[in-house]
């Protein structure tokens, strides 16, 4: 009997395939499919197969609502600057200057600490061409790095598993939050989504509700794994074989096993981990602290996406952005030395987007309003840390329409993050090659 | 050519099939009483839909308002900003209760309404056109939308296509109002081909620069909110567009991208896609297009065909198809013969499940099939079906709510949330004694009710199992084995 091997969960079938087995024909097709990708990526050298737990991870973190860059990296040196904001303006004593021409915000001390270490790199003036000033328009293409005038359906985090993660762990992609970012839409969607990790999982009325739904979710797949030098090798599988080759209840079987293992693995890490650093108590706060638990519990994560709202300051801007800045700057330095406690700060890189910067004078009412480029930050112990990109002219004559014109094409970051750090190639990602951002 | 489906092939399982993809599925008497009727008379009962009279009242908000427009832009002119601030906020909260109602106002159309299919067809036009209320922002032009596609559900292509070009929603929705002459806009010149009549491939870039020079002049009237023509934005040169050449209009447009070849197998795929669950092969596109083409591209006889049709029943297609958060929402309701959860709850459970009714995510509508199931969105699933049947409020869709109303997450409002108590279902409105008494019983009649089919052995084995420690079986222990059928992969396509 010893090829009568029931494959109960993703993973396992992985483990027993990746080491040499046979596949057998008679394996649903969702299944070939994904082994099929595999052996194609394992082809490529370039690509690294996403399966162990010393892979790298990138935290993107989303400042929602489109975040004032110039209040945030402020070229404080500049006359345009107080000229633009005479109410707006930062006062010197007011900003952790990182040269003689800018500085941080001065509630950033998090921030300036990390930067003083050689572990965040400020990319000025990031943008893309002909700006668009919808909320819902711009992050559209912050999430699918599309250009500004077309549309893409799929995400750039999603287009990554689709192209590079193909079989990976359901958790491969683990978004904090209430509903899955566009970014992480994809051709084969993967990624979970949660706020609380109680919220993750079957919620039964007793032990034998939650019992009778396992084996109701039992996959049906008997089929034995032939003898190693039976049937079909897995080379002989042809690549990106239609997942819909299967009826769609065997996909969402398989969906359903993933989502039992995934639900108490994920539990069981949020209660046996502990945080090695305090937080803040926002949302924020309470975001990275689940992410660096789900990390130090060894969850097979490539991507984490957390975010933080509140960035649309159209009116009494001071007050609200130095709250957010400071708890923004607060909640990623204690993650990052969380994650240095734990030992795991080599392997994490953070990455800050919003979905654009604001208007460079300021408005009648202690606003501002949406505008184009603004900064990036990148943390981690292996950035290129300081300050990368020319700051934009805030010379009137160089604006267009109020706004700073940007130096640097976010795909040009994410290109760099997908390559240099996620070991991908980017081209068929990003949909061509973008210069790679010297930044990791 | 489409085969007529024969006669002796209508059964309780066929007509089951119809129902669920026609309309939004049924309990046992609904499926039954078209098995009775035969094919072609089941297929008249729900496509005729004009013949049923339709009581179902508007939203009282649902027209236009001249007066309320005029008032609003005079107070931003003139206001203080404290003024402004205050009435943008009031308006903002308008207009997410005027949302919240028209949700739940056109849920329960399609849960009880006379006319289902016409509701299966207002949301395939919903998807298809993907305007969402994220930038239109007045629920007005949504209801208006809706609305329209609800009175051109099966009508003729080329009129559906230009009346909804000239529908408001649609109008702000692709920056149609904007265009002008001397700055022609192109978003819709481009979607109307790549998204809703022809499909990538089939237009060049420059069929594209003279079409949006040709729909200049579609505008919008801000204070009637209406469409309307004006002819002086209108670019009156003579433009050239896939093959034709002259000084054409937007209704011109929309003529000859219709005449297309081309237009018919797209829109035609899609519907096949949508009642059927996967895209036809080539020769079915094929047989599909010359059929809609031969009725004069009208929905209506050429949709009777399909559901007529050898192809529509085959074996790849029954109990194939992954159910939409709308349609396992609605359809379980039917099903299950409850209540409709409370707008704020419905709501809630569909975002949560990935389709938020009036704000698809992108132009481009929902991906649809097996991009509805994630590991998450099946959990939820699950945790929903115990909400319905217990008649709860899922606590992520509670948790959704809370945050909405401004309250954190876990706050006070989300803990009340928890605590209410809605319908449930009546088990004993849906069973019958005998098969309350008899576990075997019990088990075949949900089974005919919840998938028309039956569970593998296995899962028969589980559930009698389950039953079979409980002594006396409560009708909480049958609530729980209802939630428990629902909360498996079989539940999940229809």
């Amino acid at each position: 009997m010893k090829n009568e091997i029931l494959l109960h969960t993703r993973r396992e079938f992985l483990r027993r395939t990746v080491l040499g087995s046979a596949l057998s024909w008679t394996m649903p097709a969702f299944l070939a499919d994904t082994f099929a990708a595999l052996q194609t990526q394992a082809a490529d050298s370039a690509t690294q197969i996403v399966t162990g737990k010393d892979s790298p991870i990138l935290v993107v973190l989303q400042m929602a609502g489109g975040n004032d860059g110039i209040n945030t990296v402020v070229p404080y040196a500049n006359d345009f600057y107080h000229r633009a904001r005479p109410t707006l303006g930062l006062k010197l004593e007011n900003i952790l200057k990182l040269n003689d021409e800018v500085g941080l915000h001065g509630a950033m001390t998090g921030f300036k600490e990390l930067y003083d270490a050689g572990q965040l790199s400020i990319v000025q003036g990031v943008g893309y061409p002909n700006p668009n000033r919808s909320h819902f328009r711009s992050t559209e293409i912050w999430q699918t790095a599309s250009d500004a005038d077309q549309i893409e359906k799929h995400g750039w985090i999603g287009r990554y598993f689709d192209a590079a993660c193909a079989g990976a762990d359901p958790a491969v992609g683990v978004t904090i939050g209430n509903q899955l970012p566009e970014a992480f839409f994809a051709a084969k969607p993967k990624g979970i989504v949660f706020n609380n990790p109680q919220n993750y999982r079957f919620m039964a009325n007793g032990a034998a509700t939650e019992e009778s739904y396992k084996k109701l979710n039992e996959l049906e797949m008997s089929s034995p794994l032939p003898d190693d030098n039976s049937g079909g090798s897995i080379g002989m599988l042809p690549a990106g074989m239609p997942m819909t080759g299967g009826r769609a209840v065997d996909f969402i079987s398989r969906t359903a096993l993933d989502a039992q293992q995934s639900s108490d693995e994920i539990r069981g890490i949020a209660a046996r981990v502990q945080n090695q650093a305090q937080y803040p108590g926002s949302q924020l706060g309470n975001s990275l602290k689940l992410v660096a638990k789900l990390i130090g519990g060894g969850l097979p994560t490539r991507i984490y996406y957390v975010s933080q709202g509140g960035y649309d300051t159209h009116t009494n801007q001071l007050g609200s952005q130095q709250r957010l800045l400071g708890d923004l700057a607060d909640s990623v330095k204690s993650f990052v030395a969380d994650l240095k406690a734990q030992g795991n700060l080599q392997r994490v890189l953070v990455m800050t987007f919003s979905e654009f910067g604001r208007r460079v004078g300021e408005n009648a009412n202690g606003g501002t309003d949406h505008g184009a480029a603004a900064p990036m930050f990148i943390i981690g112990n292996k950035v290129k840390a300081g300050l990368l990109g020319q700051y934009p002219s805030l010379a009137p004559h160089d604006l267009f329409q109020g706004d700073i014109k940007y130096n640097v094409d976010f795909r040009s970051a994410y290109a760099a993050v997908l390559e240099n750090w996620l070991k991908t190639k980017s081209a068929p990602i990003l949909g061509r090659q973008f210069p790679l951002l010297p930044v990791v | 050519m489409l085969k007529p489906l024969s006669s002796d092939r209508w059964n309780y399982s066929t007509a089951a099939h119809l129902l669920n993809r026609a309309g939004f599925g049924g309990p046992p008497a609904d499926i039954q009483n078209l098995a009775d009727l035969g094919p072609a008379k089941a297929v008249a009962s729900l496509l005729d839909y004009e013949a049923i009279s339709d009581p179902t009242l508007n939203p009282d908000w649902a027209k236009p308002n001249p007066e309320e427009v005029l008032k609003y832009r005079d107070a931003i002119k003139n206001g203080t900003p404290e003024e402004k601030k205050k009435l943008q906020q009031e308006q903002q909260q308008t207009f997410q209760r005027r949302m919240l109602e028209l949700r739940g106002w056109w849920l329960r159309r399609m849960t009880y309404g006379p006319r289902p299919f016409q509701e299966k067809m207002v949301l395939f036009w919903h998807g298809h056109f993907a305007t969402s209320v994220d930038k239109v922002r007045n629920p007005y032009f949504m209801w208006r939308q809706n609305d329209l596609f609800r009175r051109l559900a099966t009508d003729n292509w080329q009129n559906l296509l230009t009346q909804t070009g000239k529908d408001p929603a649609m109008l702000l929705w692709l920056d149609q109002a904007q265009s002008r002459k001397a700055h022609p806009n192109e978003n819709f010149a481009r979607e109307v081909m790549e998204l809703f009549a022809l499909g990538e491939g089939h237009y060049t870039e420059h069929d594209i620069a003279e079409a949006a020079r040709a729909l200049t002049g579609w505008s919008f009237e801000f204070q009637d909110q209406q469409y309307i023509y004006r002819p002086f934005i209108h670019d009156q040169g003579s433009k050239t567009f896939l093959g034709h050449t002259g000084n054409f209009d937007g209704d011109d447009v929309i003529t000859i991208i219709v005449s297309q070849p081309q237009a018919a197998r797209f829109i035609t795929a899609k519907l096949w896609n949508y009642f059927a669950g996967q895209m036809p092969s080539e020769e079915l596109n094929a047989a599909l297009a010359a059929n809609f083409r031969a009725h004069g591209n009208n929905f209506k006889p050429f949709l009777r065909d399909l559901f007529q049709s050898e192809e529509f029943y085959s074996d790849d297609i029954v109990r194939n198809q992954v159910k939409s958060p709308v349609q396992w929402l609605v359809g379980s309701v039917r099903v299950l013969e409850c209540e409709l959860p409370p707008p704020f709850v419905s709501w809630g459970m569909l975002r949560q499940l990935g389709q938020d009714l009036f704000a698809p995510p992108n132009v481009k509508g929902w991906d649809g099939g097996v991009t509805w199931i994630t590991t998450n969105t099946l959990l939820t699933r699950y945790n929903d079906a115990q909400a319905l049947v217990e008649g709860t409020v899922p606590p992520l869709a509670a948790g959704d709510f809370a945050r909405k109303a401004g309250n954190g997450g876990g706050g006070k409002l989300e803990k009340a949330l928890q605590r209410v108590r809605l319908g449930g279902v009546n088990v004993e409105k849906i069973l019958t004694p005998a098969e309350r008494a008899d576990k075997t019983a019990l088990v075949a009649a949900l089974e005919h009710r919840l998938y028309q089919a039956a569970l593998n052995s296995g899962q028969q084995q589980t559930l009698r199992d389950f039953l079979a420690a409980k002594t006396k079986l409560s009708n909480a222990d049958i609530a729980t084995t209802i939630r428990l059928m629902m909360s498996t992969p079989e539940y999940q396509v229809t």
